[in-house]
């Protein structure tokens, strides 16, 4: 038998071996058997050069094609065989659930303010800050509350235990201390954003608890107005409930702001508690007597204030029923946030 | 304050229907809370007369009546027990429906028979028709009532009516009436203010006494203005029914026409009004009826018309006869000059108390009165004349009687109305408004505050720039003190929903503390971030908790609600347990929290920066941010890989360390306590350098069992304001390595007691050339190894930045530090 005869039996025997190969080892062993140094396929290689100058060309033609398809095969067979191995020996079932990696929440009132400050700041308002622990100055008298208002009770006001004789301290009851604080020791213009807690004496229950959170906003420049006031009103509560959310002011009294009001809101959110309008924040013009307490000059400057409850913004907002559920610290509570 | 919508239509026109009523008072100011329709109730409900009463022959609780209802007698059986024959009692007939109470259905009344006897309808107690009363028995009427009467139109309202509730801000006193509320609706429609004519006024007489009364005023700064009259033959009775449906209409319970009509002349002009029986008032020396307003004696006591005994102090002010007191001053009369069913002469007292003294005496006695809520807000001293004939025109006509003498009145230096200049163009500027003069003096003469200095201008004169004008205020306008309080007036009238809104301009904002808030929000998201949730807990808690960490020095509370939240916290820790309790309790096991609040801490105790200002005796207020774990690591996988492993010290400080290097605080060191704290089992001080920053540990287990935790809980607690001060957030650049590293690794044998910090001590001294990076990779006790030591395993990274390394340069630089941990650490390497 010729060379040239023995080349298509051994390749044929070669493929179907490489092609049974159930995994890669049992091919490398194939591919030895044939194509190694001591292989079958390369013996036959081998041969060539004892074959008659003038058949050389022929059969070297013949083999190189064989060993190339040899290879072509054992490459093919290689991927082949390397799919199979790198499936998964069942189908994944990708309705599992994952290997969580999970993210804390930021509590309800931490969002809602930073939701509240950031509209503020996208009209140019500073934030600013102030101890929770005031005296009776920055909370009542700086604000023009008189000395016998009911808010300044030990029934409304938290005060703090002191020793004889020493200015009472107090818990104050809303952030517009800052208010006087700020402007003591700015010059005018000012324009900042409050937020912190505030304290009133009253028992917990689903609307009340002793700590809750103010937010407030004063603005102090050359000829500002009620208009201003309500723009300015207007565009944060519109971004903060919503573009079709709707204002209405409607004259009230505060000590420390005159002329003074309440702000209504109307929403689907207060549709949805049955109410067309709903409290939601009091503002005013800033006083001239508080202007006057912190050396401004009330004929140079005029100004505006306005503050509101995060927790009822944020209740109405999430529709929460009740406070007690912000100081609770429930994961399932804070984890929908 | 209440006031219905036919009482305004005595004084005021206006064609609004009820809500339109309550929008326009809203808008004013006046926020209407509630409204309430009358009239075309208790249909089917009339007035009986009970004929007989007798036992039900079936049941001992029930009888049977024959009733009257003025066309015929019906048989009807009752279950009260407070009526006789005789009585008048309303009487709901078979098809009629009682009032729906809330929540239920309505109940029809049928003829029905009740343990076998037929009851042709039914007789009401005050709770079935929906009145204020009890449900104990029936509502006996008045015995004048005309048996066969609609109910309805016995209790006067056959007209319908509406009951408007408003809530009248404190700087209105002169609001809390019915004339004051019409004469803002006469204010905005320009309708006519209609007062009642006042028939005999006959208050010339500005003497203290008259041939019939004497007044001696001792303390005209408590009581500026005192006046009073004497009727002489009035007759006590129930009052008519126009007057008492009036006072019903709106939650005042009708006692007799005398009182009724005090009442009643309050609600209409907001002037407190005081009856008393003049003849149980004793003679002074002219043996006349004498007034005398002094303050009280320190311990005097007093029995006021409720009968409870009071009291005194001599800050307070009394109405007194020559030989004992007979009024708390502007707060209630009392039990020995009241009205009764004998009184003949009348009294009346119509006077202006000092709204300070008012105010204290009412706190002081915690007793509160319609009267004391006027006065103390601030009547008005120039109505107490007329409101006083106004109320003696009404007790003649209701009680009979004629006025004895004219007013007698002490009134020393009588109130100047106040003036007060104002700028139009400062209303403008604020209002952010063109109005012309003319239109801000109108809208302020409809409200009669009026200018008073106009000088006529010359016809020819030039236009030149608007003079100030000046504004007469009446005396029953409080409120109003300085020009921004008739700004406000105008704004009112005009209607701020009028003022258009301006678009948001003008300064930029500048706080220092603006940037502080969002270095704070960076740290809220990176902890948030690191898989903790945010938590917000009371600043309130109690002295017990505080102790746990503070020791005896803690900021307490002078007025606490209850001893669960008497001083103010001074960590955030105690607040965090209670949240772990909580979410334990409802079976949330596994909880990871964190919170960035404020402590509060007693001036002496303070460190760090606080937030306070310094100085004094203020408590410092500093920020911290704190952490608890507890449960399990991971969520729960189905792999069950894990599943049991707990949170431990190492969590908490690979929480910590963490969250310090990417908020920009480095050089943080821990330092482990040799004892435990009162809160801590095991613990470290975390200090920044030489300053203490916190601390990190497991919390005690006796505490833990206090508060129902099960898992070892771990907390940390930082001083925030000092990471805000200390923090270094800018970032360089640096080259990423492109040469390649070189590692070699050590595995060495120590004593227990040698700490990583004393491994890397070593390192750090022994500066080994280009070495790049230490990683502790293990730490192993075991069986084949001697006692009291450990392994350590390290992997150290050689790397130039400059060159590639050669296998020689690291080995030689490795070999020499290995030899530092042999000589320092009595280390064996292991091979």
């Amino acid at each position: 038998m010729s060379l040239l005869d023995e080349i298509e039996p051994l390749k044929a025997a070669a493929l179907a071996e490489l092609r049974a190969a159930p995994d890669i080892a049992a091919l490398e062993q194939a591919k030895g058997q044939w194509l190694g140094a001591h292989g079958k396929f390369t013996a036959l290689l081998k041969q060539l050069s004892a074959l008659p100058k003038e058949d050389k060309p022929a059969a070297g033609k013949a083999l190189n094609a064989a060993k190339l398809e040899l290879e072509a095969a054992l490459s093919q067979c290689r991927a082949d065989v390397e799919l199979k191995a790198a499936l998964p020996q069942e189908p994944t079932d990708f309705t599992l659930p994952g290997r969580r990696r999970v993210l804390g929440s930021l509590h309800p009132l931490t969002q809602v303010t930073e939701d509240i400050v950031r509209s503020f700041r996208k009209l140019g308002f500073a934030v600013a800050d102030g101890p929770e622990v005031e005296d009776e100055y920055h909370c009542f008298d700086a604000l023009n509350t008189p000395a016998d208002h009911p808010a300044r009770d030990t029934q409304d006001t938290f005060y703090l235990r002191s020793p004889g004789g020493a200015a009472p301290l107090l818990l104050r009851t809303h952030t517009s201390s800052v208010q006087i604080r700020v402007m003591e020791k700015q010059r005018p213009p000012v324009r900042i954003l409050v937020p912190g807690r505030v304290y009133r004496r009253d028992n917990a229950d689903a609307t009340h608890n002793p700590a809750f959170h103010q937010v407030e906003g004063l603005y102090v420049d050359h000829d500002v107005t009620v208009g201003d006031l309500k723009g300015t009103v207007e565009f944060v509560f519109k971004e903060l409930m919503g573009p079709e959310t709707r204002i209405r002011f409607r004259p009230h009294y505060f000590s420390y702001t005159e002329p003074s009001f309440e702000i209504d809101f109307s929403s689907s959110l207060t549709r949805k508690m049955g109410k067309e309008w709903l409290e939601i924040a009091g503002c005013g013009m800033v006083h001239p007597q508080v202007f006057e307490n912190v050396g401004y000059d009330p004929e140079a400057w005029t100004g505006w204030a306005f503050g509101f409850g995060i927790e009822r913004i944020a209740m109405i907002r999430y529709g929460i029923n009740d406070i007690r559920l912000f100081y609770e610290n429930d994961i399932r509570f804070l984890g929908q946030f | 304050m209440k006031v219905t919508l036919n009482w305004l239509k005595q004084y005021v026109e206006f064609d609004w229907t009820p809500e339109q009523l309550a929008e326009r008072l809203t808008m004013l100011g006046l926020e209407v809370e509630g409204l309430q329709k009358l009239g075309g109730e208790f249909q089917g409900v009339v007035v009986a007369q009970v004929i007989t009463r007798d036992k039900h022959p079936n049941a001992d609780k029930l009888s049977l009546c024959r009733v009257q209802d003025g066309k015929g007698e019906r048989q009807i059986v009752c279950g009260a027990h407070n009526f006789k024959a005789g009585d008048k009692v309303p009487l709901i007939l078979p098809g009629a429906t009682l009032p729906a109470k809330p929540g239920e259905a309505p109940v029809t009344i049928k003829v029905g028979k009740i343990r076998g006897c037929e009851s042709q309808g039914m007789l009401c107690s005050p709770q079935e028709l929906g009145l204020e009363g009890g449900k104990e028995g029936l509502l006996i009427l008045r015995e004048d009532a005309q048996v066969g009467q609609a109910f309805a139109e016995y209790l006067g309202r056959g007209e319908s009516d509406v009951v408007l509730d408003l809530e009248i801000t404190p700087n209105r006193p002169d609001l809390n009436s019915v004339i004051g509320i019409a004469r803002e609706i006469a204010a905005v429609t320009g309708n006519r203010l209609k007062m009642p004519e006042v028939g005999d006024q006959r208050s010339e007489v500005r003497g203290q006494r008259s041939d019939t009364v004497l007044v001696r005023l001792e303390e005209p700064e408590l009581c500026p203005r005192y006046t009073a009259r004497l009727i002489r033959g009035v007759k006590i009775a129930p009052s008519p029914a126009w007057l008492a449906t009036m006072l019903e209409k709106i939650g005042v319970r009708s006692i007799n026409n005398v009182v009724d009509v005090t009442n009643y002349v309050m609600l209409e002009t907001g002037q407190p009004l005081h009856a008393f029986d003049c003849q149980l008032l004793a003679r002074g020396n002219h043996g006349l009826p004498t007034v005398v307003v002094r303050r009280a004696a320190e311990g005097e006591k007093f029995i006021t018309l409720d009968g409870q005994e009071r009291t005194l102090t001599s800050r307070m002010l009394l109405i007194a006869d020559e030989s004992k007191a007979v009024a708390l001053a502007g707060v209630m009369g009392g039990h020995n000059s009241e009205i009764n069913l004998n009184t003949g002469e009348v009294l009346l007292e119509s006077a202006y108390f000092n709204p300070q003294n008012v105010r204290a005496t009412s706190k002081k006695l915690d007793l509160r009165s319609e009267s004391s809520y006027r006065f103390e807000r601030g009547a008005d001293i120039g109505l107490c004349a007329w409101a006083s004939s106004r109320a003696v025109d009404l007790i003649c006509q209701t009680a009979g009687g004629a006025p004895a003498g004219p007013l007698v009145e002490a009134y020393p230096s009588p109130a100047q109305p106040k003036q007060i200049p104002l700028r139009h163009t400062k209303v403008n500027e604020l209002l952010g408004l063109e109005l012309s003069p003319e239109q801000i003096e109108a809208y302020l003469a409809q409200l009669e505050l009026k200018v008073v200095n106009r000088k006529p201008r010359p016809v020819e004169a030039a236009p030149g720039p608007i003079e100030p004008v000046t504004i007469r205020i009446p005396t029953f306008r409080v409120d109003l003190k300085r020009e921004i309080d008739l700004v406000e007036e105008v704004a009112r009238l005009y209607g701020v929903e009028r003022i258009p809104a301006s678009a948001p301009r003008g300064a930029l904002g500048l706080n220092d503390f603006d940037a502080v808030h969002d270095q704070i929000a960076e740290a809220r998201a990176l902890l948030a971030g690191l898989g903790l949730d945010e938590a917000q807990g009371q600043t309130l808690i109690s002295e017990a908790a505080a102790q746990l960490v503070a020791g005896a020095e803690v900021v307490a509370l002078a007025n606490p609600l209850s001893s669960d939240m008497n001083v103010l916290r001074p960590s955030l820790l105690p607040g965090l347990l209670d949240a772990l309790r909580h979410n334990l309790n409802h079976k949330n096991y596994d909880v990871a929290l964190f919170e960035l609040g404020r402590v509060f801490l007693p001036p002496a105790a303070g460190q760090g920066t606080g937030a306070g200002p310094a100085g004094g005796a203020r408590p410092l207020e500093e920020r911290r941010v704190a952490i608890a774990l507890t449960g399990r690591r991971h969520p729960l996988f189905w792999t069950g890989e894990e599943r049991e492993a707990r949170f431990d010290i190492y969590d908490l400080k690979g929480l910590l360390e963490e969250f310090l290097e990417r908020f920009g605080v480095r050089g943080v060191t821990y330092n482990r306590r040799s004892e435990g704290t009162p809160l801590l089992l095991e613990s470290a001080l975390v200090q920044l350098g030489r300053l203490p920053l916190g601390s990190l540990g497991q919390l005690q287990p006796s505490i833990a069992r206090r508060y129902d935790l099960r898992d070892a809980v771990l907390l940390a607690e930082l001083n925030l304001d000092i990471l805000l001060a200390r923090r270094n957030s800018a970032k360089t650049f640096r080259a990423v390595p492109v040469l390649p590293p070189i590692r070699r690794d050590v595995a060495m044998l120590v004593p227990e007691a040698t700490t990583h910090e004393a491994v890397l001590q070593v390192v750090r001294q022994a500066k080994p050339a280009n070495l790049e990076s230490v990683e502790l990779f293990d730490i192993f006790r075991g069986k084949n190894m001697p006692a009291g030591q450990k392994s350590m395993a390290y992997a150290f990274t050689y790397r130039s930045a400059e060159r590639t390394l050669t296998d020689a340069e690291a080995t030689s630089a490795h070999e020499k530090l290995v030899e530092q941990f042999k000589q320092k650490l009595q280390a064996t390497v292991r091979e």
